[in-house]
Order: C-alpha cells, then structure tokens, then sequence
C-alpha cells in the first residue's frame, strides 16, 4: 500500500525555482533516503510533504486520501479537518530536535498525545517509559531538554513522534547538527526502527548509513530527482555524472 | 537565612545614606548688606495676584508690588513659579526668599515672619448658576472642593476653624481637594463637585473671567488677611521689605497699584488689627522626638500609602491581560487591526500618562457631555493607568514572542496543535521567562507612577506626603514616603526576583 504520493511537486520562492518538477511514493515499510548537495532542495521537498510549507502546483495523497490536489496547474489544499487527520499520520524529526524547552522529557512526550489525541493519560505514559528504554534514555522521564546532550535530544524527538503512533516518519538530517562521535546513537535507532518495518523518509548526508539502512535512494540536485533505485545501484553504481561528482566529494 | 541578611544590610545602608544626604543639606544664607535679587516664590496660577498672561509673562498684583518694592531698594526681581505643595521646603532651603502670592496669614502665624497684612480677603463659595444652592445651608450633602493646602481648606479643617464653619463642613457630602483652580472649575463644570470654596478676590475675577455660567453665594465662610510670608527669623529682610511698603501706602503707589488690578475694595494696609503677625517674636516651635514624629507620619500617610496600593495592585491586574490582547491584536494577519493596535501604543507611548489621565476624566464630559461624578475619580485613575502600561506590556510582549524560534511553531504544527493549544501551551509560558526581566522594570516605574494620581486630585501616598509636609513646614513626610516607594520597590523586585530564579530550571 503507497502511504505517500507525490506527483508534480513544483515551489519557488519568489523569482528561485527550488523544487521544479518532482514525483515519488512510497510504500509502507519502506525506508526512503534523499540524498544530494546543500541548494538540491531536498529540505524544501522534505517541508512541503510535511506541509510546513506550501506548494506551488502538483498533488499530494497522504494513505490514499487526497491532501493536496492541482487544479489548472494550482495547488488546492483540502479543508482543515482533513488536513488535521492526514497530519496525524506522520511524524518529523528535525534538524535541531525543536523540543518544548520547558517541558521534561516525559512531558515532551505525553503532552500531545494526551491533549492532540485525547488518548488516556496512564496508558501514554507506560507507552512513554517503554519509548524511553527504546531509544536508549531510560530514567531520563524527568530531564529538562537543556540537561541533555544533543544526540539524547535527538533521541527523545525521535520518541516524541513515536508516541503518536504514525504511520511514517519523516527525518529532516537528522544528525547534522550533532558531533560525529554521538550520531552513532541516534542512527542506532534509525537502523532499529528500520528492522521493526516503521515507514520511513530520512534527508541525509551519512551515505554509509544510507547504503545500510534505505530500501531506497533518490538522488536530487538544482530542484529534481535525478537518480533513485537500491542503494547498490545508486551509491555504488551512479549512472548520472552529478550523482558520481556529489558521492565523490562526500567519500 | 544569610543571603537575606545582607539585603537587610543593603536596604539600611542605603536608607542611612539618603538620610545622611538630608541632613547635610544645610541651608545656606545669602547675606543681606549685598543682596542684589529678590526672589518671590508664587503660584502661577493664582490670578489676580501672580500668573501667567497670553503672553506667557508672570503677571500680578503681588508681582507689581514686589517690583515696586524692588526698584526702591535697588534689587533685581525674580519671579519664581513655585509648586504650592513645596512652598516651604523652597523657603527653608533659600531657593527662594519669600512666598508673596495672596498668602494667607490666619493659621499660619507662628510659621513664618510675616509682613504686616496688606490684603483683607475673605472665604466665599462659587456654584454653578444654574443649581439650586443660594445660601451656605444648601451646601448640606453637596459636593465641595478646595485647593489642597488652602486657607478655604484651613477655614474648614483647621485648627482653629469656626464651629459653624465644622458643623458646615460636617454636613457636606464630600469635600474634596484639588492642585490648582483650573481643575477646581473643570470639576464644577463637568458636574463632578457642586462648589468651590476660594478666596475673594480670585472668585470675583473667576467669575468675571469665565462669564456668568457660575455664580458666587452672598453669604461667606470666613475673612482672612494675607501678607508677605518670610523665612522664620528673617526679620531682617522682612524690615526691609516692609518699610517699602509703608513708603508706597503713603505715598499712594499702593493704592494705584491695588486698583489697576481691582482690589481697592480688599487692601488693608495700615489699618488697625493688620500687626499682629508681624509684631510677635521669634519662636522655635517645641521639637517632638523623631520617633514620636514619624510614627505621627506614617499614621497621617497610611490612607495615601493604600490608596498608593490599590492603585498598584488594581493596574497590574487590568493591564498585563490587556496587553496581552493588544500584543495579539497587534500581530494580527489582518492589516487593519494591526495598524490600530500600532497606533494605539504609538498615542499611548507618545504622549504623558498625567495627560491621558485627564482625558479619561474630564472626556466624557467634554465629548458625550455627561457629568462625571465624583466617585468616577478612582476608576479614571485605573482606567488611565491600565490602558498606558498595557501599551508598554503590549510591546515587550511582542518581543518576548517574536523571540521564541520559528521551530516550535513547526514542532508543535507536526504534533497536530491547534493555533489556541500552541499559543497557550508553548509560546506563552516560554514568552513569560523571556519578558520577566523587562516587565519587572515597568513594575518597578509603576510603583513611582502611581504618584500620578494627583493629576486627577485622587489622593495617592506622594499627594498626602506633600499635603502633611505643607502643614508641618517640613521635609519629614517626603522623606518617610520616599522610604515607602523604596521598600515597596525592594519587594517587588523580590518577588520578581524568586520568580525569575523559579523559572531558571530550563532554557
């Protein structure tokens, strides 16, 4: 079953084309890695799936059900209670872990599944302890975020979307703005959630993590997809000269 | 236990220091053999006998007779405006060296060296021509206000006031006090006071003046006499000063001088019974001990230290929610709103909050033409105090949110926040840690503000330390009253604080 379908994705921002004609999906159980130079887009593609930004023209289907449609080359968003559902089934990890400063670890969370969701408050909580243990941070329920490392952030962000049981998640480079001695943490639980079978669509510049981890690989640069296939192919036989030129540069 | 104890140590050290300041300020006397300038100490707005004309020039009876007395002694005359509160403390301190300004001697004798009485005058009352009240008995449940420390104040609830007079005043409505006469007459007009009692001669040039919408009542309240009002034990000036005088009654310069400004009717000057003041001794009035003296201060000051309080206490409550909404309404998406709120903090910030506070009084009246009543006095203060700090709070507000990253909004987005769970569970509690410090600021000018309040004559702790320095002649009351801002001020950044350090536990 395709979780996500994307088909003719076009932004600018002003007079900068950023995402000129993009289209892919995924299926569910599927690790998706999106790989290229800084300016590919990659980041803008990554907001518009998770519509933090809005797009210009093309379509968007989230488990089928239509989120964004084109009518006439325009993008049309669906209403606000559609939308509301459909975000419910995905979660984000971002960059710089964007979490509640001044909410503990288990509050960060709880908070919104119990508020967002209305689930019950006990149960979210056991589910919390149990997350916490996954990802490496047991007893840590009662930490502010700023008495953590940045790797231990990242690790609770990567709960807090646990917690609100989506269908897919989205990373948006995850570890780079971690020291590289503590990335191996989090890309430990990547690679766990991985074998779990979760859905998952990871920007990143770690291209052996990638190689270990991806079902796939899309290759994007200046705003399109110019390669993507099995890691073996893309990353260790790139058919396309930028492919060659970026993997180079980052060997 | 110890961080405590040396905050206590701070606050007395401080305290001492600014008595140790008072103390040292000595009074500093200008000999008299080369005495070159006169400086009179007048209220400005106490026509005829000194104000300021259409042409911005210090004008007066009083003045005219000061400089007639200056050119005859060969000195250079200085008008010196004068707040009527701070009379004393400007006389004590030399700043000027003498109060000639419709001074009344009655009741005051034994506080100055007086000239003989030159001006008879007496207590009249002034209603709106279209009320009912004719006689002094109509008075009975009606609102009366006076000029704060005047001899109309002291005909009623001074110590040697008339039983009549006490029984008058006993069976008013309220009485009340305001800063000047123009108030006094804005009040009558707008309806919010049924009377003012004032001296004769500025009534009858009042009523001449503003037109025949205000009528004075026949009978009078008391007679007074005024005269020139020197530093206790100067008689060396006053001699001076007074041997001009007798000079220009004889020689009929008074008399001119007195009937260019209408008051042939009222001068007094060399008639029996006008020595009196002048001819008693110097006495050094018995010295209480301090104790005995501040306690009888802070007793006399409680109801202004309250009063001070409530309007604290009653503004922060109105006006941190409400510019909590005008920070809102400010960053609103629509346009139009945004541009009103703008302007709104833009009038509010840009104009003086004493102004402001007579706009919420007297508009009303002015705009709808409704009469305000007097009780509206208080609301007007809090009403005029909220909407100026809510602009303030409005604003640091603005930067406290604006502060917070981009990110939350996001992260809180992709969690599936509402715009109202966002707001109120992420954004406000992160905005209150990044506004504490400059809010505590405004607090901390807020407490100082309230003084303000005698812009709508609400009596406020400031406005009470003047009125009992006025009466005592001492610098006592402001000093103990600058001890109470201080304190106050002291717990408020306490409780800021422990508020702050409260909220130190993230980042």
């Amino acid at each position: 079953m395709k979780l996500l379908e994307i088909s003719h994705l076009k932004k600018s921002f002003g007079d900068l084309e950023v995402l000129r004609d993009i289209s892919m999906d995924v299926s569910e159980g599927e690790v998706v890695a999106i790989l290229g130079p800084s300016g590919s887009g990659k980041s803008t593609f990554l907001r518009c799936a998770t519509m933090l930004e809005t797009m210009d023209s093309g379509s968007m289907q989230y488990v089928g059900e239509s989120a964004v449609s084109d009518k006439n080359g325009k993008a049309v968003y669906a209403d606000k209670a559609v939308l509301h559902k459909l975000k419910n089934t995905f979660g984000l990890v971002f960059q710089n872990f964007n979490l509640f400063p001044h909410y503990n670890v288990m509050k960060n969370i709880t908070d919104a599944p119990i508020s967002v969701q209305k689930r019950n408050k006990s149960e979210v909580e056991a589910e919390a302890k149990e997350l916490l243990a996954k990802v490496g941070l047991e007893g840590k329920e009662d930490f502010y975020p700023c008495q953590l490392s940045g790797g231990q952030q990242q690790r609770v962000a990567i709960a807090r979307a646990l917690a609100m049981n989506p269908k897919m998640i989205f990373f948006d480079e995850p570890t780079s703005a971690l020291d590289p001695e503590i990335t191996a943490g989090v890309l430990k639980v990547l690679r766990q959630l991985a074998e779990e079978k979760m859905t998952m669509i990871i920007v990143t510049h770690e291209i052996n993590f990638a190689r270990n981890v991806a079902d796939r690989i899309i290759f994007m640069d200046q705003g399109l997809i110019v390669e993507q296939g099995r890691p073996e192919d893309v990353i260790d036989h790139p058919k396309n000269e930028r492919t060659k030129a970026f993997l180079q540069k980052m060997a | 236990m110890k961080k405590h104890m040396k905050k206590v140590i701070l606050l007395l050290a401080a305290i001492s220091m600014l008595a140790g300041l008072l103390i040292g300020c000595s009074s500093q006397k200008q000999s008299t053999s080369e005495r070159k300038t006169f400086t009179v100490g007048f209220d400005a707005e106490f026509p005829p006998y000194g104000y300021k004309d259409e042409n911005g020039e210090y004008i007066g009876f009083d003045l005219d007779l000061a400089q007639e007395v200056c050119n005859r002694n060969g000195w250079t005359l200085k008008k010196q405006p004068i707040d009527w509160d701070s009379k004393d403390m400007e006389l004590k301190t030399g700043a000027i060296d003498c109060i000639w300004n419709g001074f009344t001697i009655n009741g005051r004798e034994s506080g100055y060296t007086w000239s003989k009485a030159y001006i008879d005058n007496s207590q009249v009352v002034i209603v709106r021509s279209d009320s009912k009240i004719s006689k002094l008995s109509d008075l009975k449940g009606k609102v009366v206000v006076v000029q704060a420390d005047s001899s109309a104040l002291a005909a009623f609830t001074g110590g040697d006031a008339t039983d009549e007079n006490k029984a008058l005043y006993n069976s008013f409505g309220d009485f009340q006090q305001v800063s000047d006469y123009n108030s006094a007459f804005m009040n009558l007009e707008a309806g919010s006071v049924d009377a003012i009692c004032m001296d004769y001669g500025v009534a009858k040039f009042q009523v001449e003046q503003r037109g025949d919408e205000f009528t004075m009542l026949d009978e009078r309240v008391s007679s007074e006499q005024y005269g020139i009002g020197f530093k206790l034990g100067n008689t060396e000036l006053r001699d001076q000063v007074q041997d001009a005088l007798d000079e220009m009654e004889e020689d009929g310069t008074f008399a001119k001088i007195a009937k260019d400004w209408g008051l042939e009717d009222s001068i007094c000057l060399g008639e029996k019974g006008t020595d009196s003041a002048y001819l008693q001794d110097y006495d050094e009035s018995a010295n209480q001990s301090l104790m005995t003296k501040v306690s009888d201060i802070i007793q006399q000051l409680s109801k202004g230290m309250l009063a001070s309080l409530a309007i604290f206490v009653l503004t922060l409550i109105f006006s941190l929610p409400l510019g909590l909404l005008i920070c809102t309404i400010r960053r609103s998406r629509f346009k139009l709103l945004e541009i009103i709120a703008k302007i709104y903090i833009s009038i509010m910030r840009g104009t003086p909050l004493m102004l402001q506070l007579l706009v919420v009084f007297f508009g009303p009246y002015y705009v709808f033409h409704v009469s305000v009543s007097a009780g509206f006095r208080f609301y007007a203060v809090i009403i005029g105090f909220s909407m100026n700090y809510a602009a303030y709070f409005a604003e640091i507000f603005r930067a406290g949110i604006e502060g917070i990253p981009r990110g939350q909004y996001e992260a809180a987005d992709v969690l599936g926040y509402t715009r109202t769970q966002t707001f109120w569970k992420i954004i406000f509690p992160q905005m209150v840690k990044h506004v504490l410090p400059p809010v505590t600021n405004e607090i901390i000018t807020l407490v100082k503000d309230t003084s303000l309040a005698f812009a709508l004559a609400y009596t406020e702790m400031f406005t009470l330390a003047k009125q009992v320095a006025a009466a005592q002649a001492s610098i006592m009351p402001l000093f103990v009253a600058g001890i109470f801002y201080y304190v106050f001020n002291f717990v408020v950044a306490f409780i800021m604080g422990s508020l702050e350090k409260k909220l130190a536990y993230y980042e």
